[in-house]
């Protein structure tokens, strides 16, 4: 699938190059007033031109990083605990805590780039980013076009249904009975692979999937366990009956595929920080509101191992 | 009254500084979109000045721009221009200044056929007119043919501005924070604690996007009435 | 005869293979009025156009006190402020008042003062009748009344000669007998005037001297009185005869 895009933009490219004509030339033409970088941006494009393949000067070295000063973090803005923006415009959550103590210990400042879910590998891929910490989640498919770093959290399904009628496994699901989804996230796409006679209700927006599911559309919802869990300990009378479906998913920082400077030192860092359990003060400082500490142990992985 | 400010999530407005955060979003809208506003103006002029050639070669390069623009969604050129050209010739635009290259490559091409047509539509007698009067070139475009062109221009263009205020929010693809991308960060901080923040966060965006495009409705109805005199 | 101003020696103008004025000549004196009448696509209208350089010709030469009138000459903008035009459509600007359409190409082209260019161009209003329209935009007026307008704006650059294209062929019946006054009126002022039109009462009784042009050439040339009661040639003749009608009804009354 992604391979095909990456085709798409190769087919792209003749169209660019009139479109960028005409861009350079605009770029020279108002170079002051709106980005002082563009001309910089122009003579490195022309001294990449010069070097032909320009894939290897995509990403930044460690090296690199250390000496300009400032690390670019991709992370969510609108994905409340993990990456947020609160109501003084501070980049808040769990990756973020993690990516202030990379960038802390780095000796670097941050600088947050809010990234859409879609487009956390192109932003790699064409090094707007120096990594990726935005709840991605490991998949083959997608460790072909990026590296990723050790893991320091888990993810798997989940299914929240009333506390009265708590459904603990599939089998209890009825052919007349309906299971409430968010259209796109992983939960419907397992269920719809591994439990085809279950009948699926779909909604765009979580909000849309809540007000069904609080009004009795159907059984049980399921979504990411963390998202499940957080409902349950939010809102009374439901109980997560259902923490884990389907194989153990890890969530790990990413970075552009070759960045090996930069990924070696990421995999030392999360390793070092076991000592001082990092990764469960993180979880103490940000998720322990919305998970609760059952479930600590359960989310957390410390220093890369998966237990 | 209370209620309804609560359910509705008015309250999430003034937690904080959201409110202020979120006319920080409507400002990088309307700068991306003055500048790219501005410059397709000035480019459009041009542009539709060459459009008006009758040399072969620049009528089918014209074309062909225009083609491209009409075909490709803006959201194709946000992402060629903003990671396309990354991975093509390594050139890292920040992406605030790819919006403004690709809405103004776009405002471009449709003021140009803006103006290509109001020239057009100006009368080869209006032109003789002036020449028998002893005009020359330069005082018949200056004062007869640039004046009815632009009182034939404005409302079309008008139009095309608001449309690309109201294409903005297209450029959260290439991850600028405008007001609806810092409307959607306040209701997901407070997704738990006020589930129904959308309506007034999305309502206040309404009467943000109202503010800034209707005076320019305004403005254009007022110049047409006062010119239709 | 008086100074001759305007002189049109042999000219030819073709569009591609078509020819329009086939070796055209004239001599325009001044304070002559000439009416030039023909069938349509006889050359007539483009005969005026050529005289502007509105349109380039392909032989021969047109000069105007003497002077070479080339469209792509330098001063041509400075030899057309001596020749007024006067088209079919008004072309008045629209989106300028009646005295703004006046005291612009004074104003811009001959550099005059705004306050003795606009005293002008209100007697000259005042003149056709106008004077109380000075501020309204051409769409508010009648055809007659652009018209007019249109002939005080040539007027006002103070022209050597006066072209007419046909100026009342797009107004309607009532309101030609305005504009045609207004003519009457400049010609008896002393005007020099080449006038394109149909109106053959109006051409009788306003021309010093009738062209008749037919296939791009001046197939006869007379005094106004000559040519409508006695045409020499047939031509003219059979023109002529297009525009009289027999009476079917009531034939013992003579109108």
């Amino acid at each position: 699938m992604y391979m095909k895009n990456t085709k798409l933009f190769k087919l792209l490219a003749v169209v660019i190059a009139v479109i960028m004509v005409v861009g350079v030339m605009a770029a020279c033409s108002k170079a002051t007033d709106a980005d002082k970088g563009v001309t910089e941006a122009v003579a490195d494009a022309a001294n990449n031109a010069d070097n032909g393949d320009s894939d290897d000067t995509i990403y930044r070295t460690l090296d690199q990083i250390k000496k300009s000063g400032s690390i670019k973090i991709g992370v969510f803005s609108d994905k409340n605990p993990f990456g947020y923006v609160d109501e003084n415009g501070k980049y808040q959550g769990y990756d973020v805590y993690f990516a202030r103590r990379i960038a802390e210990d780095l000796g670097v400042e941050v600088e947050f780039v809010s990234t859409e879910a879609a487009n956390r590998v192109e932003a790699l891929q064409t090094g707007k980013v120096d990594i990726i910490l935005a709840n991605f989640t490991v998949t083959e498919e997608r460790a072909q076009q990026v590296d990723f770093a050790l893991p320091y959290m888990n993810v798997a399904l989940g299914v929240v249904s009333p506390s009265d009628k708590v459904i603990t496994e599939l089998s209890q699901i009825g052919t007349d009975d309906a299971v409430i989804v968010i259209s796109g996230t992983t939960a419907e796409i397992y269920l719809e692979e591994n439990n085809p006679e279950i009948t699926l209700k779909k909604y765009d927006t979580y909000s849309d999937a809540k007000t069904a599911f609080e009004n009795g559309q159907g059984v049980a919802w399921a979504n990411d366990n963390t998202e499940v869990i957080a409902y349950a300990n939010t809102v009374d009378g439901y109980t997560v009956g259902i923490p884990k479906l389907g194989s153990d998913d890890t969530i790990a920082p990413a970075v552009t595929k070759g960045n090996e400077s930069l990924l070696n030192w990421i995999n030392d860092e999360i390793k070092s920080l076991a000592d001082e359990q990092f990764f469960h003060k993180d979880y103490e400082e940000t998720l322990v509101d919305t998970y609760g500490k059952d479930y600590e142990e359960e989310l957390v992985v410390e220093g890369g191992v998966i237990k | 009254m209370q209620a309804l400010v609560t359910d509705l999530g008015f309250d999430v407005l003034f937690k904080g500084t959201n409110f202020t955060r979120l006319l920080g979003g409507m400002w990088v809208t309307l700068k991306i979109s003055l500048i790219s506003v501005a410059l397709s103006i000035v480019l459009g002029i041009l542009l539709g000045v060459v459009m008006t050639f009758k040399n072969p070669v620049t009528k089918a390069i014209c074309r062909v721009y225009l083609e491209i623009v009409r075909i490709m969604p803006q959201l194709v050129l946000l992402f060629i221009v903003y990671y396309g050209s990354a991975r093509l010739i390594g050139l890292k635009f920040e992406p605030e200044f790819a919006a403004v290259i690709v809405f103004t490559f776009w405002g471009t091409a449709e003021m140009g056929d803006l103006v290509r047509g109001a020239l057009q539509s100006i009368p080869k007698h209006q032109y003789e007119s002036a020449y028998s009067l002893g005009l020359n070139r330069s005082q018949t475009y200056f004062s007869i043919v640039i004046p009815q062109t632009i009182r034939r221009l404005l409302p079309l263009s008008i139009n095309l501005v608001t449309r690309m205020i109201k294409t903005t929010p297209l450029i959260v693809m290439i991850e600028v924070v405008e007001a609806t991308k810092v409307a959607r960060q306040i209701i997901d901080a407070n997704r738990v604690a006020s589930p129904n923040a959308a309506f007034g966060l999305f309502f206040v965006i309404f009467v943000l996007y109202f503010a800034v495009c209707w005076p320019i409705s305004l403005l254009a109805s007022h110049l047409e009435k006062k010119w239709s005199n | 005869m008086a100074d001759t101003v305007l002189t049109i020696n042999n000219i030819n103008k073709s569009y591609g293979d078509n020819l329009i004025l086939n070796g055209l000549s004239l001599d325009v004196h001044k304070g002559e009025v000439i009416v030039i009448i023909g069938p349509s696509g006889c050359g007539k209208s483009t005969l005026l156009r050529c005289i502007n350089a509105l349109e380039p010709i392909q032989g021969g030469e047109i000069r105007l006190d003497g002077e070479l009138i080339d469209g792509n000459s330098r001063n041509i903008a400075q030899i057309r402020q001596k020749i007024g035009m006067v088209f079919q459509n008004y072309e008045l600007f629209p989106h300028k008042t009646v005295l703004q359409n006046i005291i612009l190409a004074p104003m811009k082209v001959q550099k005059r003062s705004k306050v003795e260019v606009t005293e002008e161009a209100e007697q000259l209003l005042e003149r056709v009748g106008l004077l109380d329209k000075k501020n309204s935009y051409p769409r508010q007026l009648s055809g007659g009344q652009k018209q007019r307008v249109a002939i005080v704006r040539a007027l006002c650059m103070h022209p050597e000669i006066m072209l007419f294209d046909e100026v009342t062929a797009a107004l309607d019946p009532e309101m030609v007998r305005e504009v045609l006054d207004t003519m009457l009126e400049l010609a008896k002022n002393g005007s020099t005037m080449l006038i394109v039109t149909h109106e053959m009462n109006f051409a009788r009784a306003i021309a010093d001297r009738v062209i008749f042009l037919d296939g791009g050439e001046i197939v006869e040339e007379a005094d106004p009185e000559d040519f409508f009661t006695y045409p020499k040639t047939e031509r003219a003749q059979k023109f002529l005869d297009t525009f009289e009608y027999e009476s079917v009804k009531h034939h013992d009354n003579e109108y």
